[in-house]
C-alpha cells in the first residue's frame, strides 16, 4: 500500500463523480484538443511551405503582371535550379460555385522540377505535356467532383471570362506537406493564346525551385535587385515566407484562438477544482483520525493532490482518447476535404497530445491546492468534530 | 472500584498522566468560556480509567488534552513523560503516533483500506518495510481475533468487528496509552461487551493504561477507577 | 460545552467556493458563446452597412468580385441610361465607376510584414452616390491629382496612411494622404480611395472600371434594371443589389467563425453542465435530511423536483448573466483578419444585439435546467423516512 495505490482506491470511491468528472474534463479537453489543432493545421501551411522555393511577384501589387521575359532573366540568377511561370486563372466549377479550388496556369518546361514533391504517374506526366489543354488536378478535388483521367471537363472563368475546356491528363498526390492536394494546374500556353491582345505574355509570378534553402532569403534579394531599376519592380520571397506573411493576416484569429483555448483550461480547473472540494469537505473526520494517529499536515495534502492529478490525467487522457476520432477523423476529413487551402493537413500533433495530458494532471494539482490547503489548516479536534 | 478522584495511588506504579492546575478557555465570539478550570488529575499506569459526566462537562476536552490533540489554556500537563503543550505541531504529531492509541466512536477506518490495510496505517510512519507493516498488523489482528477477517473492507464488517479492528490499529504501534472516545456508542449490547471484554483484557494482561470517556454505566463497570467531571471540574463524591 | 465556529465557517466557504466553481464554469461558456456570435454579427453588420438595397452594383459577367471583374469607360453611360435608376441634383443619372485594386504596404507594428490593402480609384460624384461616406478630417482628394483619403478603419494600421503622410501607388508614385473618411461602418471604412485616372495610370487599367454602382428610384425598381442590363447581351455584364453582394462577400468569413464559435460552445456547454450537475449532485447529497423533512412535511415530489430545478436555474443565470456581462468588454476591441473572399485585411469589432444577449443567457440557464434535471430528480425521490437518518 503506498500514496499511488491510496489515491486510486479513494478516486474509486464514489463512482458516478469521478466519471462524471472525467467525463467533464474529457469534453473540455477534446474541445482544447480541437482548437490547438485548428491553430496548428493552420500554421502548418507555412511551417511546411517549401523553403527552397521561391516566389517572384509584383512589388506593388499581386494583382498585377511581371512580363513574360522575367522568366528568363530570373533563370539566370546563380543559384536558381528552375524557374516557371505561373498565372492565377481563378476558374470554379461551373455547377459547384461555392466550392473554392486553386487555379493555377503553369509553363509545361519546369513545373515537375520546380513542384517536385508532385506524386504523378510517368504516363500521366507525358500526357499532360503532350496535351495542351491538359490538366494535373489534386486527388482531394478529384474525389469532390468525380473526375477521373481522360475526363473532358469545363471551368467558368471569373478573371478570364467564358466557359473554358480542358482534358484531366493526371491526378496528383503528396507525401509531403509543402502542398495542398486540391489545385489545378494546366498551361500557361493554353491561357495565352486566348486572351486579348493586351494581356498577352503576362505571368502573374514566377515560381523558381533554388539550390539551396539557406540561401533563399540571399538569392531573393537578388532577383530583386535584377528589377530594382526597371519599370516594373519585383518582390521576392521563399514560399514559406509567403506563407508566413499570409497567416500574419489572421493573427488576430489566431490569438482569440489561443484565448478560447486558456478560457477552456479554465473551465477544466473549475470542473477539477468542484469535485475535490466535495471529496474533501466530504472526508473530514476521516483526515482527523488519520491527523490523531499521527499523520501531519503535509500527508494530508499530498493524499489529496495526488488524487486529484490521478482524476486530471483520468480525464485529459479520455479526453485525447474521443479527441482521435472525433477531432481528426470527424472534424479532421470535414476540413480537409471543404477547405483543403486552410487545412490541407488536420491531424493531432505530438506536441498538442502531450499538451492535453499535461493539462490533465497539472490542472488537477493546481484545483486541489485550495481544498489542500484548507484540510491542513483545519484543527484536529475541529475535523474529528465533522461527522461523515 | 476507587471513586475518590483525588485519592493519589501510593505504591511502586509511576504517574502515566498528570495535570496540575489545567485550565482550558474556549472563546465563543467575545464570550470565554472556561470548559476545564483549573483542573488536577493523575493516573498511575496500568489504570484503567473511566470519564463520565453531562454533556458539556469538559469530559471530551479532557481526553483531547490528554492525547494531546489539543493543548491546555494555562497549567502544567505530563502525558508518558513529556509534556505535548511544550511540542511544535509537528513533534506532537510524531509523539501521538508513537505513544497514543485512538479509538473514537464511529468512523474510525478508511473504508477505501482492508482491515489489515486499516491496522497497518501507523506503522505507515515509522521506517518499517511493507512486509515488516503487514506482519506487525496481522499480530495485531490475531490479539483481536480478528484475523480471517484482515482482507474484509469496513463495509463488510459489522459494528462490533469494525471497532475491534480499530482496537487492533490503536494497539499495533504498542503505544502505553490508549485513549477512548465513547468506544461502545454505537454498538449494541453484545457488541459492546465484546470490546469491553477486549479493552480490560488489554489493560490487565498487556499492562495498557487506558482513558475511556463514556456514557454507558456498564462501561464504567469496567474500569478500574471512575471519574465524574462537571462543569470542567472534577467531582468529588 | 461550546462548539468552535471556525469549521462551520470553513464549510460554508467551500460550498461558496463550489457555487462560485460551477456559476464561473457557465459564465465562461456564455462569455465564448456571446462573444464568437458578436464578433460574426460584427462582420455581417460591417459587410451589410456597405450596401444599400436599393443601389445595384454591375460587375462583368461571370466574375466574382471587383477585383476579378473589368469592362470598358463606354458602358457607364450606358447604364445610366438605363430604366429605374435616379437622377442626381444637376439631372445626371447617379451613376459612378470604380477601378478596386489590392495594394502590398509595410504593416505598422509588425515588422517586415506586409499586407494588402484595397484601394478604390474613384470618380468626383462618388460622394454624392455614397452619402453614407463622409469626411470626417482633412478634406476630399481633389480630382485628377496625387491625392487620397483613408477609411478610418486604417488609421494606425499601416506605413504612410496618415493624415498628411505619403505612401507610394507604384514606383516613383507617392501618393499624399488629405483626408480621413467613415463609411457607416461598413467595409469602405478599411479602403483607400484615390482619384481613378491617378490609379489608372499607376496600374496600366486605362480606360477600365471594375465595378459600377447605380442609385436606383428605389429597391422596387431593381427588377427593371437587371433585366435591361443583363439582357443585351453586347454590355457583357451582370448586376445584383449591393447589399446582396456584400451579404455574399461577407458569407464566407462569418460562416467559419460563427461555426467555429458553435462547435467550440457545444462542447463547451456540455463540459458546463457535466459540472453543473456535479454540484448539484453534491447538494442533494448533503441535504437529504432537509429534503426528507420536506417531504415529510407534506411536499409533493414535484414540488421538491421544481425547487431543485429553480436552484441549479438561478445559480445558472447568475453565471449567464455574469458571462454575458463580460463579453460586452470585447466591443471595445476590433479584430483584424482578413476576408477569404475579397483577400483584403479587414478590421471588424464585436458588435452586441438585444438578441444575441439574451439568447446567450438563456443558453445559460438552460445549462442549469440541463445540468441540474438528474440530481433534482434524485432530490424528488427521497423519502420522508430520511429526515429522521442521520
Amino acid at each position: 500500500m503506498n500514496i499511488a495505490t491510496l489515491a486510486a482506491r479513494n478516486v474509486l470511491r464514489n463512482k458516478f463523480r469521478t466519471i462524471a468528472t472525467a467525463l467533464g474534463v474529457g469534453i473540455a479537453i477534446l474541445t482544447f484538443v480541437l482548437l490547438r489543432t485548428v491553430v496548428s493545421a493552420w500554421s502548418d501551411a507555412a511551417e511546411y511551405a517549401a523553403q527552397d522555393r521561391v516566389a517572384t511577384r509584383h512589388k506593388v501589387s499581386f494583382i498585377m503582371s511581371l512580363p513574360r521575359r522575367y522568366v528568363n532573366d530570373i533563370q539566370q540568377v546563380s543559384g536558381v535550379q528552375h524557374a516557371m511561370a505561373a498565372s492565377w486563372f481563378g476558374g470554379k466549377h461551373p455547377v459547384h460555385e461555392k466550392d473554392f479550388f486553386a487555379t493555377l496556369a503553369v509553363d509545361k518546361d519546369n513545373f515537375f522540377q520546380v513542384y517536385n514533391e508532385l506524386e504523378v504517374p510517368d504516363e500521366q506526366r507525358a500526357s499532360w505535356l503532350g496535351n495542351r489543354r491538359g490538366a494535373i488536378v489534386g486527388r482531394v478535388i478529384a474525389k469532390k467532383f468525380g473526375w477521373k483521367v481522360g475526363d473532358r471537363v469545363k471551368l467558368a472563368g471569373t478573371i478570364y471570362p467564358g466557359d473554358w475546356e480542358f482534358d484531366i491528363s493526371g491526378i496528383y498526390d503528396s507525401k509531403r506537406r509543402s502542398i495542398d492536394l486540391a489545385t489545378f494546374f494546366f498551361h500557361w500556353d493554353y491561357l495565352n493564346e486566348s486572351v486579348e491582345a493586351r494581356s498577352k505574355d503576362q505571368v502573374g509570378w514566377v515560381v523558381s525551385r533554388i539550390d539551396s534553402s539557406a540561401r533563399s532569403a540571399e538569392i531573393s534579394k537578388t532577383i530583386d535587385g535584377i528589377f530594382e531599376e526597371r519599370d516594373i519592380q519585383t518582390l521576392s520571397m521563399s514560399e514559406k515566407a509567403l506563407n508566413n506573411s499570409f497567416l500574419g493576416m489572421f493573427s488576430a484569429m489566431l490569438k482569440a484562438m489561443d484565448f478560447i483555448s486558456v478560457v477552456i483550461l479554465a473551465i477544466v480547473l473549475m470542473i477539477l477544482g468542484n469535485t475535490v472540494a466535495m471529496g474533501v469537505r466530504e472526508r473530514t473526520h476521516e483526515y482527523g483520525v488519520l491527523r490523531a494517529i499521527g499523520f501531519l499536515p503535509r500527508h494530508l495534502a499530498t493524499f489529496i493532490l495526488t488524487e486529484a492529478a490521478l482524476i486530471g490525467a483520468v480525464g485529459g487522457g479520455f479526453g485525447l482518447l474521443i479527441s482521435y476520432p472525433i477531432v481528426e477523423k470527424g472534424i479532421g476529413r470535414f476540413l480537409e476535404e471543404n477547405m483543403q487551402g486552410m487545412f490541407p493537413y488536420f491531424r493531432i500533433s505530438a506536441s498538442t497530445a502531450v499538451a492535453a495530458l499535461a493539462c490533465g494532471l497539472v490542472l488537477g494539482l493546481l484545483a486541489a491546492i485550495v481544498p489542500a490547503y484548507n484540510a491542513s489548516k483545519l484543527g484536529v479536534v475541529d475535523a474529528l468534530r465533522r461527522v461523515g | 472500584m476507587n471513586t475518590s478522584a483525588t485519592a493519589i495511588n501510593k505504591g511502586a506504579a509511576s504517574n502515566i498522566i498528570e495535570l496540575k492546575g489545567v485550565t482550558k478557555i474556549y472563546m465563543r465570539g467575545k464570550e470565554r468560556l472556561a470548559v476545564l478550570q483549573d483542573l488536577d488529575f493523575t493516573v498511575p499506569e496500568g489504570s484503567f480509567e473511566a470519564l463520565m459526566g453531562p454533556s458539556g462537562s469538559g469530559k471530551s476536552t479532557l481526553l483531547n488534552l490528554i492525547a494531546g490533540l489539543d493543548t491546555a489554556s494555562s497549567g502544567r500537563l505530563t502525558v508518558a513523560g513529556a509534556d505535548p503543550a511544550a511540542m511544535s505541531e509537528g513533534e506532537r504529531a510524531k509523539w501521538r503516533s508513537r505513544n497514543i492509541g485512538f479509538i473514537f466512536q464511529t468512523y474510525n477506518m478508511m473504508p477505501v483500506l482492508t482491515a489489515l490495510e486499516n491496522v497497518e496505517l501507523p506503522l505507515m510512519l515509522t521506517k518499517l518495510s511493507g512486509a515488516e507493516r503487514r506482519q506487525r498488523a496481522q499480530t495485531a489482528l490475531r490479539i483481536v481475533g480478528l484475523e480471517d477477517r484482515m482482507g474484509h473492507y469496513p463495509r463488510q464488517l459489522s459494528g462490533g468487528q469494525e471497532q475491534r479492528v480499530t482496537i487492533a490499529r490503536a494497539i499495533v504501534t504498542d503505544p502505553k496509552l490508549l485513549v477512548a472516545d465513547e468506544p461502545t456508542g454505537d454498538l449494541d449490547r453484545k457488541s459492546a461487551d465484546e470490546i469491553l471484554d477486549l479493552l480490560q483484557r488489554l489493560n490487565k494482561e498487556q499492562g495498557k493504561t487506558i482513558v475511556m470517556v463514556t456514557h454507558d454505566p456498564a462501561a464504567a463497570e469496567r474500569a478500574t477507577r471512575l471519574n465524574r467531571l462537571d462543569k470542567g471540574a472534577l467531582v468529588i463524591d | 460545552m461550546a462548539i468552535p465556529f471556525t469549521y462551520n465557517l470553513r464549510s460554508l466557504f467551500v460550498r461558496k467556493a463550489t457555487t462560485f466553481a460551477t456559476a464561473g464554469g457557465i459564465a465562461l461558456v456564455v462569455f465564448v458563446l456571446a462573444s464568437s456570435q458578436m464578433l460574426s454579427n460584427g462582420i455581417k453588420e460591417t459587410f451589410i452597412s456597405s450596401g444599400s438595397a436599393s443601389n445595384a452594383l454591375i460587375l462583368r459577367k461571370g466574375s466574382d468580385n471587383e477585383l476579378s471583374s473589368g469592362f470598358e469607360n463606354k458602358f457607364l453611360n450606358l447604364l445610366g441610361a438605363a430604366p429605374g435608376v435616379k437622377q442626381g441634383a444637376d439631372g445626371k443619372a447617379l451613376v459612378t465607376g470604380d477601378l478596386v485594386v489590392v495594394l502590398a504596404l509595410d504593416k505598422l507594428g509588425a515588422e517586415g510584414q506586409v499586407s494588402n490593402v484595397q484601394v478604390r480609384g474613384v470618380m468626383a460624384n462618388t460622394f454624392e452616390v455614397r452619402p453614407q461616406a463622409r469626411i470626417i478630417e482633412g478634406r476630399p482628394a481633389a480630382p485628377g491629382t496625387d491625392e487620397a483619403i483613408v477609411g478610418k478603419g486604417m488609421l494606425g494600421r499601416f506605413r504612410g496612411l496618415e493624415l498628411g503622410k505619403q505612401f507610394d501607388l507604384k514606383k516613383n508614385r507617392p501618393v499624399t494622404v488629405v483626408g480621413v473618411f467613415e463609411a457607416g461602418g461598413s467595409a469602405f471604412e478599411s479602403e483607400v480611395w484615390v482619384d481613378i485616372e491617378t490609379l489608372r495610370t499607376s496600374f496600366g487599367r486605362q480606360g477600365l472600371f471594375s465595378s459600377a454602382l447605380a442609385v436606383l428610384d428605389s429597391a422596387s425598381k431593381y427588377d427593371a434594371f437587371e433585366a435591361a442590363v443583363e439582357s443585351d447581351k453586347q454590355l457583357g455584364l451582370e448586376t445584383e443589389r449591393e447589399r446582396t453582394y456584400y451579404e455574399k462577400a461577407s458569407e464566407g468569413t462569418a460562416m467559419v467563425i460563427q461555426g467555429l464559435g458553435m462547435v467550440v460552445f457545444f462542447f463547451f456547454s456540455l463540459g458546463a453542465m457535466i459540472g453543473a450537475m456535479i454540484t448539484m449532485y453534491g447538494a442533494v447529497s448533503q441535504r437529504t435530511r432537509e429534503v426528507g423533512t420536506l417531504r415529510a412535511l407534506g411536499f409533493s415530489r414535484g414540488a421538491i423536483l421544481v425547487a431543485f430545478l429553480a436552484e441549479s436555474f438561478v445559480l445558472a443565470l447568475a453565471g449567464g448573466v455574469i458571462g454575458a456581462a463580460a463579453s460586452l468588454v470585447t466591443t471595445a476591441f476590433k479584430l483584424s483578419t482578413m476576408n477569404y473572399d475579397t483577400w483584403q485585411e479587414v478590421s471588424f469589432s464585436f458588435t452586441a444585439t438585444p438578441g444575441i444577449l439574451f439568447g446567450a443567457v438563456a443558453a445559460g440557464g438552460m445549462m442549469g435546467i440541463i445540468g441540474g434535471f438528474l440530481p433534482a430528480l434524485k432530490a424528488a425521490r427521497t423519502s420522508p423516512i430520511a429526515a429522521m437518518r442521520g
